[in-house]
């Protein structure tokens, strides 16, 4: 397995890269694998928490158009406000936490990206490079939910690297070429698979 | 002398009275036999100038009309035995005369002037020129020399991949931009590490 160093490496060297499957732009090559910055990561983390909000807002439409189904209006009675028909806000904002917590504990340790990260060409990985568990990819996002400003580290940290980043030894990094497991990737070119041709 | 000056010369006549004497018969007798000898010679020359004359026109045109008659008939008769185009190859340098020939000629003009190239082209066969062009040969050799796999790449597909690839650059430059700054605030001289142990997903 080509690491991304040795692929940059090979890369710097002149020596053949191969490519399969994803098509990055040239331009783009040169940073594939870098731990991503601080604007990739808030804009990826602002359009995931801006779906989850979209999700919540959804649910408590829900909520209210079965309230009617379970509570009708009839005529005579009294009419009942549409706050008493919805979830509290309190409530509201705990499950936004709960979704957004289970969705990206769903999403890192599964592929290592979420819409956000997709959108922004991101992937979260574990300290040997892999993908992280499922338990810590729950912990990364209980952690990410409950104190976003930890984010704010990638700042003034060396590595790019948030509070997270560092309690947990993840990174995250420019991965911009999404592939499906097992078919293609980047890669450096085989000097004796060549001559074979 | 011009003419401009013979007219305005006077001319004088002196007339002399010839002496008188009496007649001598001796004289009488010269002057008539000179008078009959410049006759007799008068009349020979002119008989002589008719003669000349006479002579002259009718061998030119007895020998003209023979020569009419007879120059074709042997000038075929010559040409006949004789191979006039080896003679001519064998005696003329052809290629000074060609080349002095094509020296003296802009020929591209007068192609130019004279052909109707466009007809040409048209009644010319194409498709077997095609046919001799070796054009798998000759497309694999563009392919080669073109880095096709880098055109794909940097074409990317489509609108939809350009956007994402237009907003993870911006997002990129911000990046650094952020960093940099950071940096300098904070007087960071080291470069940040951004090695990360992973590898691409394959």
């Amino acid at each position: 397995m080509t690491s991304f160093r040795e692929y940059r490496e090979a890369m710097a060297s002149g020596q053949a890269v191969e490519y399969q499957g994803p098509l990055l732009p040239s331009d783009a090559l040169a940073f594939q694998g870098d731990r991503a910055g601080f604007v990739s990561r808030t804009v990826a983390a602002g359009i995931d928490v801006a779906l989850i909000f979209i999700l919540v807002l959804g649910t408590v439409a829900v909520f209210w158009m079965i309230s009617f189904i379970v509570d009708p209006m009839s005529p005579g009675t009294p009419v009942t406000p549409s706050s008493d028909r919805v979830p509290s806000v309190g409530i509201m904002i705990l499950y936004g936490y709960f979704l957004n917590w289970a969705y990206w504990t769903a999403c890192w340790a599964t592929t290592g990206r979420t819409v956000g990260n997709l959108v922004m060409g991101l992937r979260v990985i574990n300290y040997k490079g892999g993908r992280v568990r499922w338990v810590g990819a729950a912990v990364r996002a209980a952690f990410c939910t409950t104190f976003p400003i930890g984010l704010l580290w990638v700042i003034i940290s060396g590595a790019n690297r948030s509070v997270q980043d560092v309690v947990l030894r993840t990174s995250v990094i420019y991965d911009w070429a999404v592939t499906i497991p097992g078919f293609g990737g980047l890669k450096i070119a085989d000097p004796d698979s060549r001559s074979h041709e | 002398m011009t003419t401009e000056d013979w007219s305005q010369r006077e001319v004088v006549l002196i007339t002399r009275p010839a002496p008188v004497g009496p007649p001598n018969p001796l004289d009488a007798l010269r002057d008539v036999f000179s008078s009959s000898i410049g006759m007799a010679t008068y009349t020979a020359s002119t008989f002589a100038s008719l003669i000349e004359q006479t002579v002259t026109y009718a061998v030119t045109t007895s020998v003209n009309a023979a020569l009419d008659r007879l120059v074709p008939v042997i000038a075929d008769a010559i040409i006949e035995r004789i191979d006039l185009t080896d003679v001519v190859i064998q005696q003329v340098d052809l290629n000074r005369i060609v080349n002095s020939a094509l020296d003296s000629l802009d020929l591209t003009q007068l192609v130019i002037d004279r052909v109707d190239v466009n007809a040409i082209v048209a009644e010319a066969d194409i498709d077997a020129v095609i046919d001799r062009v070796p054009i798998i040969p000759l497309a694999n050799y563009v392919i080669d020399e073109i880095d096709l796999p880098q055109i794909i790449r940097d074409s990317t597909s489509g609108i939809a991949g350009d956007a994402v690839s237009t907003v993870r650059k911006q997002g990129v430059g911000a990046d650094q931009l952020v960093a940099r700054l950071a940096d300098r605030i904070t007087f960071r001289r080291r470069e940040r590490k951004l090695d990360a142990p992973g590898e691409p997903l394959a």
